[in-house]
């Protein structure tokens, strides 16, 4: 019995396939989910995804969004996904490095706001690359 | 040089046998008379031989290029096509699980933050034009359009700042002094992707969540068909809970028919193919025993930014397919000019080249019969 897991983003499909367990980080914490799960429906955090496969975890950046968890199926929509294997580690540090500057520099509370989500991004970015 | 050879021609009325044979080629039609198939202006093209022959061959040169830029852009209509076929999924499945949840949640009084209906004394149009030039009226027509909008909305005394995507429309308005420009985005690299339509989700996010906006419209342009293309105005925020798109009037806009073109050939030239694609019904995205691992106004709440995404991502998306189908038959209409042009001038070369031919000849015959004469 295994599970079928989607990952949907707005302008394609990142995952399409079955696994054997994934754990994922919500609003409340993180979560992990085996085949026979009860259904949820949950947010899904800007935060890290893995998944495992055959005793291999595989992790993914996932930039906020949804989860339901179904009948040993579970459907994730995010803004964006990044499998850690697509992700530049000097790229992501560097734009890591550049949220950091954007965010102290922030005036009023719209430019903080924005700063905030970017460096909440770029963060997640840079930790699924550390977390193998 | 020409000034003798136009007078030897207009004296060519054969004078001897000799020149019987080259009188077949000089009597063709006189100088003002139109030819029927092309219209050519009474002003000839008059220029020396070399320039005619430099002229013939830029044409020619000009001529490849634009057909070339016309398949390239045919190419990438489709694709575009199939990236908002690949929208699809993602955007189904929000709308289903959306109205599952609203049924769920009709009791409580929610209250979201990006449903926020307030009364409306500043907007802001996001305006989609394109990077690159060459496409026809693309461009001028959306920055026409969101004009329009932004007079109409001075005189029912509503302020308004714009957000530019694109830098046709970038160059436009941080030209314009009237005119309050936020921010000018520029667009991604060849196809918009999630990136692009985050980044233009969290400045509209920003501006309306601090409520220095009280309403939020895209400017972009609908992909009708190949040949039309339509700039619409959407409005982004407030949204409706029901997860519909609406338009300016709250009528609901939804693209629920898409047609799918294909390009394909039909007796050696391009031909379109339409198919409707077909609205897959998924099967009951929420089971009634579903339990909310969070309180529903949270997961609704997390649902907004990704429908944001969604719809600013298939604006961008139709926008880059009208984009190129402009450019597609702006490109094909440079190439018919091209091919009429280089027609017209061919004549005009070959006519210059058989009047030097000719004056030659008659000098020589001249010549001769000088000698003879002597």
């Amino acid at each position: 019995m295994t599970l079928n897991l989607c990952v949907l983003t707005p302008n394609r499909i990142v995952w399409d396939s079955e696994v054997k367990e994934i754990i994922l980080s919500t609003n409340s914490g993180q979560i992990g989910v085996l085949p026979n799960h009860a259904p949820i429906a949950t947010a899904v955090d800007i935060g890290i995804l893995k998944i495992r496969l055959n005793n291999q975890w595989l992790t993914m950046a996932l930039m906020g969004g949804f989860a339901r968890i179904g009948n040993n199926e579970i459907t994730i929509l995010v803004n964006d996904a990044e499998k850690n294997s697509d992700i530049d580690p000097q790229e992501a540090q560097q734009t890591l490095e550049i949220a950091e500057a954007n965010l102290r520099k922030a005036e009023g509370k719209r430019q903080t706001i924005e700063a905030n989500l970017a460096l909440r991004r770029a963060r997640t970015r840079v930790e699924a690359l550390n977390m193998i | 040089m020409t000034g003798s050879i136009s007078t030897s021609w207009l004296l060519s009325s054969p004078p001897n046998s000799k020149s019987n044979a080259i009188s077949k080629s000089i009597s063709f039609p006189p100088r003002v008379r139109l030819s029927p198939r092309s219209p050519l202006p009474t002003t000839q093209i008059r220029a020396g031989i070399r320039e005619l022959r430099e002229r013939i061959d830029t044409v020619k040169n000009t001529q490849k290029i634009t057909e070339a830029m016309k398949l390239v852009a045919a190419a990438r209509v489709r694709r575009a096509q199939e990236a908002v076929i690949n929208c699809r999924p993602f955007t189904e499945t929000l709308v289903g699980i959306l109205h599952s949840i609203n049924q769920c949640a009709q009791s409580e009084d929610v209250d979201f933050p990006l449903s926020n209906v307030r009364p409306v004394k500043r907007v802001a149009l996001v305006v989609v034009t394109g990077d690159k030039g060459l496409c026809g009226g693309f461009n001028n027509a959306v920055i026409k359009k969101a004009n329009l909008r932004v007079d109409e909305l001075k005189q029912r005394g509503v302020s308004c700042v714009v957000v530019s995507v694109g830098k046709k429309g970038n160059a436009y308005f941080s030209r314009r002094d009237d005119v309050e420009v936020d921010k000018c985005i520029e667009g991604g690299g060849v196809y918009p992707t999630a990136k692009e339509a985050q980044v233009i989700a969290d400045d509209v996010f920003s501006l309306f969540v601090s409520e220095e906006v009280d309403k939020v419209e895209l400017v972009y342009t609908k992909f009708v068909s190949l040949v039309k293309s339509d700039p619409v105005i959407h409005t982004l925020l407030p949204l409706s809970v029901k997860g519909e798109s609406r338009d300016v009037n709250g009528e609901c806009v939804d693209a629920m028919e898409d047609e799918m073109f294909r390009l394909t050939s039909k007796d050696g030239k391009l031909a379109v193919e339409r198919t409707k694609v077909e609205v897959v019904e998924r099967p009951e995205m929420i089971s009634p025993l579903m339990q909310f691992e969070q309180d529903p106004v949270q997961i609704l709440d997390a649902m907004m930014p990704l429908y944001l995404n969604s719809q600013i991502l298939r604006a961008l998306q139709e926008s880059l397919a009208s984009e190129l189908a402009s450019r597609m038959s702006a490109m094909s209409n440079a190439t018919d000019n091209a091919v009429e042009l280089k027609k017209s001038l061919t004549v005009a070369y070959n006519r210059e080249r058989q009047a030097k031919i000719t004056g030659e000849l008659l000098e020589i015959v001249a010549g001769a019969e000088a000698l003879r004469g002597t």
